[in-house]
């Protein structure tokens, strides 16, 4: 079985915020793998263990960035190739567009199984998979929790509100990966060396924007206030307290 | 009247000498099987510095050293010892008939030598109803579990002594009574058998003759197969002790210059990382198993087993044992066994550990217990990726942001703030602030406390700021060896890129570390632990401080008192009258953090920091001094469990709050 996972490398999530000039500067970010992508590349080795085939793993990214350590890891779990695309035009919040340049090369895979996280952790919109089974023309199962295969026939767990939504349908089929889906492991040190002897190719695309949105302004949320610790001989005492800076500060009784 | 004469028309010696081959043949063939099996293990050069190996060899197993710290049992089991040394010559002329006596005779030094001899088994004599006494009345907690083995071993032991007193005695009684002075014990007994019919005699000399020598036979038989199999292991085990300073832990693979080698070069078509399989152990790792004399004071100082753990420490050096008696005619052809070393140790002890070398401080045979728990977790680490599941976040946190927190490495310096330090320039010292002072709430406050402190003394120094990363010590205590290289290769170029080799830190995993560790990934400093400075500049009278008011106990932190070896300088720069727990300096007990086990979970009622808050409660100290960060975490929550609300500070911090105010 050919699947393909799709990477998104998102900024980690401790980086440093800051906006300059109205903009994002991202110049400081170090970038990680989209952790939905990990159950992703976690289950799809899953499947290759189950019933043989490749996993091909395919990115879209800036072309001035080192992320070749975070893929290799992915490497390591088991997937077997690693494809970035790199364009110095990318950017994290174009769904549109970045669909159609990903559908140019999995097109190309000829994959029976697409599989990526329900959504990236930079900027949430949760598009690009959907989107992208638009493109390539195949079914779509959104925030999948639980996967099954059985020959050709896909069986799709969907946690909602109050139960569980149980999904078949038939392959080439897009998945897009809930959180927990499936328990990533940890790769062997011997498993991350060898991931440096599997094939890892840079490929410059053209970055021809789509119909996309804009971004038109970004700002920090505001800074938290310190907290208050109320002093007090007894717990009536603080109650008291705590009642009279209710009503009198805060004003919300 | 002697017991060499003929039994059944057959010389006495044709018995002795069928004897003899029997039991040492038997001694031999198992202590043939046992070196073969310690052979097995792989290269561990210590054929070094042989001088200092003969000097400790003198005093840690002639001079037992270590033995008698023990003051009890300890001394029972050097006067059996130098006992035995004594009369060892005595087997040799009852051997052969009185012929070695007759040597000597010849040089006129049978007289001394009886007298040696005679001392000699004086000396086992009274060590052993010592260790009787111990065994059957004291009956101390450790020993109520053990076999019945060693109290048999001792009467056997008792049952040569007192056969060779009637011997000697025989000697001297007979057909023309000859007391020989030299042998005072000897004449006690014969006066005693004075009156005794020449045929009762001739039969109680001649069966205290074999009773001894089935004894002695029957010894050498047994050595090899129980405990006593350390009267042989312990040889090797004592010269070729480790010469690395305590705690510092082998690099995955060294060149010929001992220096680890690159990351990047490592070859790992060829490396076996960890321990999992017997032969995966130096050769020196294994004669651990054969000296371990079950003397169990590992047991009684691991945190581990205190608070109730799977972990033994001295289980694992008898798993080792017996793993390999039981495999060892498998593990001889080649081949390994189903069950593994990791299985036979059983993971949960190995996970228990929290490296604080308790137990290897406390052995008096120079067993290594913690590098087998360590390199089985580098085992289960980077080959079958079996650990706690905390530790992978642990690990991916120090991957990414270089802190155990995972928080953004860019806020490491945000303490600082308004304190006007140099950061990432060149100064006399390099202040190591460690992640803990650099991100814990709680441990900032101790690394502004030591800048201020420094600052008011006038000394010279910076931090690295976003420069900094661990230092590695969790990863590599955890097994991640491979992670905690890549930390150390990146710390020492950023170290060395600054060109300060004058370090100070508030950590002592930092100290151990950074000063012990680094050199072999080319990292050469001088580290300082914050107490050795403070102190310095107290003395110096750069820094007027008062001495505390209140009582203080002082918890010393593992990596910094045993096994980095300083215990005086904290003391000495708190100065006041610190009110001390039983066990301090070398002998404190851990809190409980080491060995990474602060980011594993731990049951509530298995906590190794409860048991050490209530030891610093029970002082009666209005406040806790430590020295190390995770010290601060695991007291400060310790002392919160059991009710306790004594305050626990760092000592920058006590002395900053005791400084002199200038006018």
């Amino acid at each position: 079985m050919n699947i393909a996972v799709l990477i998104k490398m998102v900024p980690d999530t401790e980086s440093k915020l800051e906006i300059v000039n109205g903009k994002l500067e991202e110049s400081n970010f170090k970038y990680m793998v989209n952790p939905y992508d990990e159950f992703a590349v976690e289950q799809a080795v899953q499947f290759k263990e189950a019933v043989g085939g490749k996993v091909t793993l395919v990115s879209l990214f800036t072309d001035n960035n080192t992320i070749d350590t975070d893929l290799r890891k992915m490497i390591a779990i088991g997937a077997d190739e690693v494809i970035v695309l790199r364009s110095k035009d990318y950017r994290g919040d174009k769904p549109s567009t970045n669909a159609e340049i990903l559908a140019k090369k999995v097109k190309e895979l000829n994959a029976d199984l697409v599989l990526c996280g329900v959504q990236g952790i930079d900027y949430y919109q949760a598009a690009t998979g959907p989107m992208l089974a638009q493109k390539l023309d195949i079914p779509n199962i959104s925030g999948v929790t639980k996967l099954e295969l059985n020959d050709n026939l896909i069986t799709a767990h969907r946690q909602m509100e109050g139960g569980i939504q149980v999904i078949e349908s038939q392959m080439p089929i897009l998945i897009s990966c809930q959180k927990d889906m499936t328990k990533v492991r940890f790769p062997a040190l011997k498993d991350i060396m060898m991931s440096k002897r599997k094939p890892f190719e840079n490929q410059t695309v053209d970055y021809e924007e789509e119909a996309d949105i804009k971004q038109i302004e970004c700002t920090l949320p505001p800074a938290r206030g310190g907290g208050m610790i109320i002093e007090g001989e007894t717990p009536e005492e603080k109650v008291d307290k705590l009642i009279n800076i209710l009503k009198m500060e805060a004003k919300v009784l | 009247m002697e017991p060499f004469h003929t039994y059944y028309g057959i010389e006495w010696y044709w018995f002795l000498l069928v004897w003899t081959i029997f039991a040492l043949g038997l001694h031999i063939y198992q202590v043939g099987f046992i070196v073969r099996l310690i052979k097995l293990g792989k290269e561990d050069h210590r054929f070094d510095s042989w001088k200092q190996r003969f000097k400790e060899f003198l005093t840690d197993w002639l001079g037992q050293r270590k033995v008698i710290e023990d003051k009890f049992a300890g001394y029972a089991h050097a006067l059996i010892f130098w006992g035995f040394l004594m009369l060892i010559t005595d087997v040799i002329d009852l051997g052969t008939g009185g012929l070695f006596e007759d040597l000597l005779t010849i040089i006129m030094l049978d007289g001394i030598w009886n007298l040696i001899v005679d001392i000699g088994y004086a000396m086992a004599g009274i060590g052993v109803l010592f260790a009787l006494y111990r065994r059957l009345v004291i009956r101390p907690e450790k020993l109520k579990n053990t076999s019945i083995e060693g109290s048999l071993i001792l009467l056997a032991i008792l049952g040569i002594i007192i056969t060779a007193f009637i011997i000697e005695a025989g000697n001297m009684i007979g057909d023309e009574n000859k007391l020989n002075q030299w042998e005072p014990i000897g004449v006690l007994f014969a006066k005693q058998m004075n009156g005794i019919s020449t045929s009762n005699l001739s039969t109680i000399i001649d069966l205290s003759y074999w009773i001894h020598m089935i004894l002695i036979g029957g010894f050498l038989i047994e050595i090899p197969q129980t405990k006593h199999s350390h009267l042989i292991g312990t040889v090797p085990n004592v010269m070729f002790q480790d010469h690395n300073p305590m705690g510092t832990m082998l690099p995955m693979q060294v060149d010929e210059n001992n220096m680890a080698v690159k990351s990047d070069d490592l070859d790992f078509d060829n490396l076996t990382l960890g321990v999992n399989k017997f032969t995966d152990f130096t050769w020196r790792q294994l004669s651990d198993g054969w000296a371990c004399t079950e003397c169990a004071r590992c047991q009684d100082v691991c945190p581990a087993y205190s608070s109730g753990k799977t972990l033994n420490p001295m289980q694992i050096i008898m798993d080792l044992k017996n793993y390999g008696s039981e495999h060892g005619s498998l593990l001889l052809t080649g081949k390994n066994p189903d069950e593994t070393i990791v299985e036979r140790f059983n993971p949960e002890a190995i996970w228990a550990c929290t490296t604080c070398y308790a137990c290897v401080n406390a052995c008096p045979v120079h067993i290594e217990h913690v590098p087998k728990l360590t390199d089985t977790r580098r085992h289960l680490v980077m080959e079958a990726t079996e650990f706690p599941e905390e530790l992978q976040n642990l690990f991916n946190n120090l991957e990414r942001n270089s802190n155990p927190w995972g928080l953004g490495a860019h806020t490491r310096a945000d303490w600082t703030e308004g304190l006007d330090i140099k950061i990432g320039e060149p100064a006399e010292y390099l202040f190591y602030v460690g992640c803990a002072g650099s991100f814990d709430e709680r441990n900032k406050s101790v690394s502004r406390a030591t800048a201020i402190l420094l600052k008011e003394a006038g000394v010279d120094f910076s931090i690295l700021g976003e420069m900094e990363t661990c230092n590695g010590d969790p990863a590599r205590r955890a097994g991640n060896e491979f992670l905690f290289q890549m930390m150390a290769e990146m710390n020492v170029d950023n170290i060395n890129s600054l060109g300060t080799l004058k370090v100070i830190t508030a950590c002592p995993h930092c100290f151990h570390t950074i000063g012990k560790e680094y050199e072999k990934y080319g990292g050469k400093y001088e580290v300082y632990h914050h107490s050795q400075i403070l102190n310095k500049l107290r003395k110096e009278k750069k820094l007027n401080i008062n001495d505390f008011e209140h009582k203080v106990t002082f918890h010393d932190p593992c990596y910094l008192g045993r096994i980095g070896g300083e215990t005086e300088a904290p003391r000495e720069a708190l100065g006041g009258n610190i009110i001390e727990m039983e066990r301090h300096g070398k002998n404190s007990f851990c809190c409980g953090g080491g060995g990474a086990r602060v980011w594993m979970e731990e049951d509530a009622d298995k906590r190794v920091n409860e048991i050490r808050a209530r030891e610093a409660s029970e002082t009666g100290a209005e406040c806790i001094a430590v020295g190390c960060p995770f010290c601060m975490t695991m007291m400060s929550d310790g002392l919160k469990t059991i009710g306790d609300e004594k305050p626990v500070k760092d000592i920058s911090e006590i002395l900053l709050e005791n400084l002199e105010v200038k006018t």
